[in-house]
């Protein structure tokens, strides 16, 4: 193990640095599991202040700031004045920029990528902790030069998160030269940080696992994470090209962009897409991982179909490759084109649908224990089903210029990354937290957070198929501009009010992580009765995770093995029978 | 007249008046959750392929969710019950994979399909060329005068000061005519477009037609072409994020009959083209009767 670190370093406890202590382990450690867990306070920070964005331009949907109103005043009354157009494109741009690059990513990667892959592979650390902390500061870096934008003169980068070029690239049609200079810096930044944890996953995963532990004996998440971390590998370099292009486009005179000096502006939307669609499930893989392993943990099972779900993962890296064109169909594309890629996105789709099989496949024979982290997984499946059907309406060309760029698109997107995701998000963090604090995080109040979130995101998130269906597109300041879209603007103010709700039942989750800090109920070595390393060892685990390098036996979900008297048997535990394994009764979740 | 037959003809000839106001676009009370109606002959098409699919999607999604809760219900953990020990079965891992790779295929290979027959269409002769060029924030609409040509756009020429790329010099554009914002389709009859843009990227969206369409800046699109089959006052909207003025950048556009639109044609053309006023376009009186 660590032999890369461990040579390099020459420190004996095998990965290659010591412990840093009190206000420096929180600023310079370079333990993987405290970068996770700046990784997951960072950007549940981050969160609050995506969720935030995201009321204030759904306020300016449902009451506009600039709505001419029957007695000829122009105003609502409840309008917030100082959104004004200009200001109501940055909050969008920027809600999903924020959203994009500094919630989903480093949670999903960030922070489950570097707390559990060493521990899930029997590592004492990743391969280049120094890299890893550098990553994490970087990351950091990337936010605050971001969010900048909206203190510097013009405002935030307001031209959306894609950025489309000229508009983007030319300060005569922006007018937020410095916001959206800003803004591309910042993405090449966290371009930089992605790219830093992506090598560093890879040769982790590769040469640190432990001894026994085969790639086909890897828990889920672990594949997940190594196949995201080729696609990072591959395709963020490619925006953080096109982000240096933009700042020489809008700073610097050249004209890469700008068809009006010889630029091409579709040369944007392909360097953009070809990062943009890998990006997309870049922000599922790990998600479909870790929602895998808690479905399995919770119906007492293994995952049924282990390698098909492996190899659907590694079609879907290697078709998101070639998909990215789908995002253009609209551009006028050339005809061989548009079908090429219309057929890879639909095949795309497959190993999508082998996944959701395999899902049921799970929960089928399973003892479903219903604790908040399993609910949170099956919202997860669900709602992924409901953003995947609706993109299905996208890859059907005829079909997609009907709905291309409405509110339809903003829901199926919507599904898939705050249903898909941020479900799989939370269901990771319910069974995580007590091995990364060493405490419980409160089942009740959890329940309650997810039948909220439940409720009032299908709400929120529903009826914006129809209101696209009906025409309304996205990125309009004002719905209510348009004599066609007036009669839908109820249905506007429904999905604000259940948006309010939806972000305050968040509220509610925050209380319960915070408190559960220091009130939860303790949570031993492994509180739900799961079989892979991290359980193994103590929680919170101590510096360098195992005393001894660990030696696996099996593959990582031997549940419900008739005859064990347990129903699950450990990664590290021998060939089974085996005498040393220790009598006990049989093994019952302890919540829910 | 008794009171209440002058209410009653109050209100016929009030909505009567609703009816023939000709500068709102349509608002739509019934059916606000679904499609608004199609008047394209092209969206017949895409209608079916969105029905298609919804049956599909709809279908397999009542099943998958049935299956799921159906799961959650019987399997659900209880004392003395352990889960059945199984790591999967290859023959369903076929099944489930065969079977949506056929659909999917089928899907894709038909919606290209059309989507191919729908491009390549070519507009009948008789079709009403009509160039679109969008600006930030409004639209320069050309029609062609009464030789029925529209001076030839060229995409290089596409500029502040010639918003169409003409060449000043061209025969057939002598007679053509120009409206800001202001948009007439003859009903039943093709219409050719010819899509531009001076600036950024603009997108040419009408939810009635079906019709979006991308107008990148450096290239003349020639290839959208359409048929309204029904009169109307719609909004044309720019669909494609253009800056601060993005959410305002509309257009009126009527679909009329053949002879409206000719006496439309006939008093737009006798105005100078040179001197359109792009802050209070015209309000066009259209709709016949």
């Amino acid at each position: 193990m660590s032999t890369i670190a461990a040579t390099h370093v020459g420190q004996s406890h095998g990965h290659g640095h010591e412990e840093a202590t009190g206000w420096k382990k929180y600023l310079w450690s370079l333990d993987h599991k405290i970068i996770g867990i700046q990784y997951l306070f960072t950007s549940l920070a981050f969160l609050l202040l995506g969720g935030a964005l995201a009321l204030l331009l759904r306020w300016q949907l449902a009451f506009p700031s600039t709505q001419v109103m029957t007695n000829g005043d122009v105003g609502n009354p409840i309008a917030l004045p100082f959104i004004n157009p200009q200001f109501y494109n940055a909050l969008f741009t920027m809600h999903a920029t924020v959203m994009v690059f500094l919630v989903v990513m480093p949670l999903l990667i960030g922070a489950f990528g570097n707390y559990l892959i060493p521990l899930k592979i029997g590592a004492g650390d990743m391969a280049f902790p120094l890299i890893n902390e550098l990553s994490y500061w970087f990351f950091v870096a990337s936010g605050f030069v971001m969010l900048a934008g909206f203190f510097v003169a013009g405002g935030a980068a307001a031209g959306g998160w894609t950025a489309y070029a000229p508009l983007s690239s030319v300060a005569a049609y922006n007018g937020t030269k410095m916001g959206q200079t800003l803004w591309a810096a910042g993405i090449f930044v966290n371009g930089l940080a992605s790219i830093m944890g992506a090598f560093n996953y890879i040769t982790t995963i590769v040469n640190m696992r432990a001894p026994g532990l085969g790639f086909f004996r890897l828990p889920l998440t672990v594949w997940a994470l190594f196949i995201t971390a080729f696609l990072l590998l591959l395709a963020v370099p490619v925006l953080s090209a096109a982000g240096a292009m933009l700042i020489l486009d809008l700073n610097f005179g050249t004209s890469f962009f700008n068809p009006a000096q010889g630029g091409q502006p579709l040369l944007w939307q392909h360097l953009f897409w070809f990062f943009g669609h890998p990006e997309v499930y870049i922000m599922i893989l790990p998600a479909m991982g870790m929602a895998s392993d808690v479905l399995s943990i919770f119906s007492r099972k293994p995952v049924f179909g282990y390698k098909a779900m492996v190899f659907a993962m590694i079609a879907i890296g290697f078709l998101g490759f070639i998909v990215w064109g789908h995002h253009m169909f609209v551009s006028g594309m050339n005809l061989v084109l548009s079908a090429a890629f219309g057929v890879s996105t639909m095949v795309i789709a497959v190993p999508s649908a082998i996944k959701t099989f395999n899902w049921l496949g799970t929960l089928w024979g399973g003892s479903i224990h219903f604790t908040t982290a399993m609910l949170n997984a099956l919202a997860f499946v669900a709602m992924f089903v409901i953003g995947g059907f609706s993109g299905i309406f996208m890859a059907s060309t005829p079909v997609n210029i009907f709905v291309h760029h409405t509110y339809f698109i903003v829901a199926h997107f919507h599904y898939v990354l705050f249903g898909g995701s941020i479900f799989a998000i939370f269901a990771s963090i319910y069974t995580w937290y007590p091995k990364m604090f060493g405490r419980m995080l409160d089942e009740t109040l959890g329940k309650i957070h997810f039948a909220l979130t439940f409720v009032f995101f299908n709400l929120c998130f529903f009826p914006m198929h129809n209101v696209g269906l009906g025409g309304m597109m996205r990125r309009i300041a004002d719905p209510t501009a348009y004599e066609h879209l007036r009669s839908l603007q109820p249905i506007n103010q429904f999905i604000t009010f259940a948006a309010i709700g939806l972000g305050f039942s968040q509220l509610l989750f925050f209380w319960n992580f915070f408190r559960s800090l220091k009130y939860g109920k303790p949570a031993g070595k492994n509180p739900w009765h799961a079989t892979t390393l991290e359980w193994t060892v103590d929680s919170p685990p101590g510096h360098g995770n195992f005393a001894t390098t660990p030696k696996v036996y099996r593959g990582a979900y031997d549940y419900s093995v008739p005859g064990h008297p347990r129903d699950y048997i450990m990664q590290t535990e021998p060939d089974y029978p085996d005498a040393s394994v220790p009598k006990s009764s049989p093994a019952k979740v302890p919540v829910g | 007249m008794p009171l209440p037959f002058r209410r009653f003809t109050g209100v016929v000839l009030m909505s009567f008046l609703a009816l023939l106001s000709p500068a709102h676009a349509e608002v739509r009370q019934t059916s606000v959750w679904w499609l608004p109606r199609n008047v394209n002959m092209f969206g017949h098409e895409i209608d079916f392929i969105f029905y298609l699919i919804l049956w599909l999607t709809g279908v397999t999604a009542v099943a998958v969710f049935s299956v799921m809760i159906y799961f959650l219900v019987k399997y659900r953990a209880r004392p003395g019950v352990p889960a059945i020990h199984s790591h999967g079965n290859n023959t369903l891992e076929v099944i489930w994979t065969t079977i949506p790779v056929f659909i999917f295929l089928a899907l894709a290979i038909y919606g290209n399909e059309q989507w191919t027959q729908m491009r390549l269409r070519t507009p009948p002769a008789d079709a009403l060329p009509v160039a679109v060029v969008g600006e930030q924030f409004g639209w320069n609409v050309r029609y062609p005068g009464p030789d029925g040509k529209l001076a030839k756009m060229v995409a290089s020429k596409v500029g502040k000061d010639n918003p169409f790329g003409v060449d000043p010099a061209d025969p057939d554009g002598m007679d053509d005519f120009t409206t800001y914002n202001d948009i007439v389709f003859p009903l039943n009859r093709p219409v050719r477009l010819y899509l531009g843009s001076k600036d950024v990227i603009h997108a040419f969206y009408v939810p009635e037609f079906r019709l979006y369409q991308d107008m990148v800046p450096g290239r003349v699109y020639d290839f959208v072409w359409l048929k309204a089959e029904a009169t109307g006052n719609f909004q044309l909207a720019c669909n494609q994020l253009c800056g601060q003025g993005h959410y305002k950048m509309f257009g009126k556009l009527a679909v009329v009959e053949e002879s409206a639109y000719q006496d439309w044609a006939k008093s737009k053309a006798t105005a100078p083209t040179a001197s359109v006023d792009k802050s209070n376009p015209v309000p066009v009186s259209l709709v016949k009767k």
